[in-house]
């Protein structure tokens, strides 16, 4: 063979080998996961371990519904906070802004992403804390500010730039036509960018907004911060809460035996919570693409 | 342009300074009432902490027919010192607990029975909420510098510098003298621990520049599980050892004593408290401060 085939064959090697990468790791993570989680699920039961409310690992009663529960009340909490402020923010920035502040708004929704969770975490606990602990009191709701209110305020803070950068991307994917069209069918401005040109961009908007709630969902430093994690069934929203990850990050350090073992599970539970947000990500590009294709 | 960006950092900052001072005159303000509830903070379950305080206060029972621990499911967790510390400073109507070692005056630590918790009351025995600070070694894996160096630990030398840092001897007074071994030898466990050990190992390099000492800062369980599989030497636990650990042929050594010390908010009117109010107050029977201040 020549040189040159030689070349050829050894990079194309290389590059698969580069492609595999992920797609392995995720595969030994998956076997990783799921064979020890099993074990403890087969020890401790599916049911029990799923529906039980009580976790109290010293005595090996392990419930994990109080933690399910949890994730999802704080998610909820995060997209009513994080969702319209995002999109209305993204709208401002594609249709409204003026030049000169742009720049500002870019840099600030970039620091914003690339500030560390601990920093969100050590903001949330000396100022959004006191701030619902003065408010909950003055509801007449009580509680000491570490809650699912707390949490759910931070953790919309911190979903914002996801959901900006992606929805304002779509807002912009979006042919000039459409806009142009509406207005010169008499249309406002308002009109042309509420009525047309954002349900125009709706997948990419969706998309951004599943990033945005698995960010929420596997967040972990700032919501142990702020969440209280009490591991029982919350009954009103100033109450504090703990989340599936808050469950295994703060007890994994001690853990040891069947206890480790269920942590491991609550982090099985945790990736088919994930792997189900994504293969709605992924349907929702699907149904666009079969939509464009029409 | 800049002067935008300017405008928009001092707005920011204006506007963080101006929440940070709501909610600090919000609290100063705030007159200290005995009818609020507590905040109950606590350890996370398997933590050293929350184990010798659950034992030290008999905050046990039984709960479906085991003996566990009843730490009440109301109460707000955390797996960090810091973060305890923060928010009863925070908090005024918080109560929690801390190693003594890490004790500050931005919080006020209780006296239980009447006894301030110091490292004189816990020498002189009338302080009695305090609990081991382990290392293990496995004895058919041990070499010359590990030894050397446990024995520097256990020196009056060594012990003197457990002292400084907070904590209560727990070894004789002999004077050390080193063999000088050459030797590598891993370090490594108990976040607890490890700032002891880390003064511990720098003041061994002076003796016995020879040896070559690393010290790794993990937890407890992965400490001993580290000397179980030999990738350790000397494990670090601030916890005594499980039962499966020591049938696994690891051998504990007391280096220091830690107190616990209960904290609450520096409002906060309570000075002293009984050993059962502050069970009562943890299983969660005692609910406002009032009930203790009778």
């Amino acid at each position: 063979m020549r040189p040159q085939a030689w070349n050829e064959k050894i990079m194309r090697g290389v590059f698969f080998a580069a492609a595999s990468t992920s797609v392995l790791v995720v595969a030994f993570i998956c076997i990783y996961l799921f064979h020890n989680g099993a074990l403890a699920l087969t020890k401790i039961g599916l049911w029990n371990f799923l529906a039980g409310t009580v976790w109290r690992p010293n005595i090996e009663i392990f419930g994990i519904f109080p933690m399910i529960l949890g994730s999802i009340y704080v998610t909820l909490g995060a997209i009513i906070v994080g969702v319209p402020t995002g999109i209305l923010t993204a709208v401002f920035m594609a249709f409204y802004c003026p030049q000169k502040l742009y720049r500002p708004l870019k840099i600030a929704t970039d620091i914003l992403a690339g500030i560390p969770s601990v920093v969100y975490g050590f903001f949330g606990l000396v100022v959004i804390v006191p701030l619902v602990r003065d408010f909950g009191q003055a509801l007449g709701f009580g509680g000491n500010g570490n809650s699912i209110v707390t949490a759910s305020l931070l953790l919309g803070i911190m979903i914002l730039p996801t959901i900006i950068s992606v929805t304002e991307s779509a807002l912009r994917a979006v042919p000039a036509l459409y806009y142009e069209g509406a207005v010169a069918l008499g249309a406002s401005h308002e009109q042309s960018v509420f009525h047309v040109v954002l349900p125009a961009a709706k997948s990419g908007v969706l998309a951004g907004i599943v990033l945005g709630i698995g960010r929420a969902v596997g967040e972990t430093m700032a919501v142990i911060m702020v969440a209280g994690n009490q591991a029982r069934i919350p009954t009103d929203i100033f109450q504090g809460v703990r989340t599936l990850t808050a469950n295994v990050v703060i007890e994994m350090g001690y853990a040891a035996d069947l206890h480790r073992e269920a942590l491991i599970a609550t982090g099985v539970v945790l990736f088919c919570f994930i792997l189900m947000i994504n293969l709605g990500l992924a349907c929702i590009n699907r149904k666009n693409m079969t939509k464009k294709g029409k | 342009m800049k002067i935008k960006s300017m405008l928009t950092c001092g707005l920011t900052a204006s506007v963080l300074t101006g929440l940070l001072s709501f909610s600090f005159i919000g609290s100063a303000f705030a007159e200290w009432k005995s009818s609020s509830p507590v905040t109950v903070l606590s350890r996370e379950e398997g933590s050293g902490t929350r184990g010798a305080f659950v034992e030290l206060f008999d905050v046990l029972g039984l709960f479906q027919g085991k003996k566990a621990d009843l730490t009440t499911a109301d109460a707000q967790i955390t797996n960090s010192t810091s973060v305890m510390l923060t928010t009863v400073a925070g908090d005024e109507y918080a109560i929690g607990y801390i190693s003594l070692g890490a004790l500050n005056d931005k919080v006020k630590a209780v006296k239980i029975d009447n006894i301030l918790p110091s490292i004189e009351n816990i020498q002189n025995g009338t302080y009695t909420i305090s609990r081991p600070f382990n290392i293990a070694v496995n004895p058919k894996t041990q070499n010359a510098a590990t030894e050397d160096f446990i024995a520097f630990i256990l020196s009056a030398e060594g012990q003197k510098l457990v002292e400084k840092a907070g904590y209560i001897p727990a070894a004789g007074q002999k004077e050390f003298v080193s063999a000088k071994p050459k030797g590598k030898a891993v370090v490594g466990g108990s976040s607890s621990v490890s700032p002891v050990m880390e003064k511990l190992l720098e003041a061994y390099k002076l003796v016995n520049p020879d040896a070559d000492l690393e010290l790794q800062v993990t937890d407890s369980t992965t400490g001993m599980i580290s000397v179980i599989n030999g990738n350790y030497d000397i494990g670090l636990a601030s916890r005594e050892l499980k039962a499966k650990e020591l049938e696994q042929g690891l051998k504990p050594i007391v280096i220091a004593i830690d107190g616990i010390a209960v904290i609450v908010n520096k409002n906060n009117r309570v000075e002293s408290l009984s050993k059962e109010a502050v069970k009562s107050i943890y299983s969660g029977d005692t609910k406002t401060w009032a009930e203790v201040l009778k």
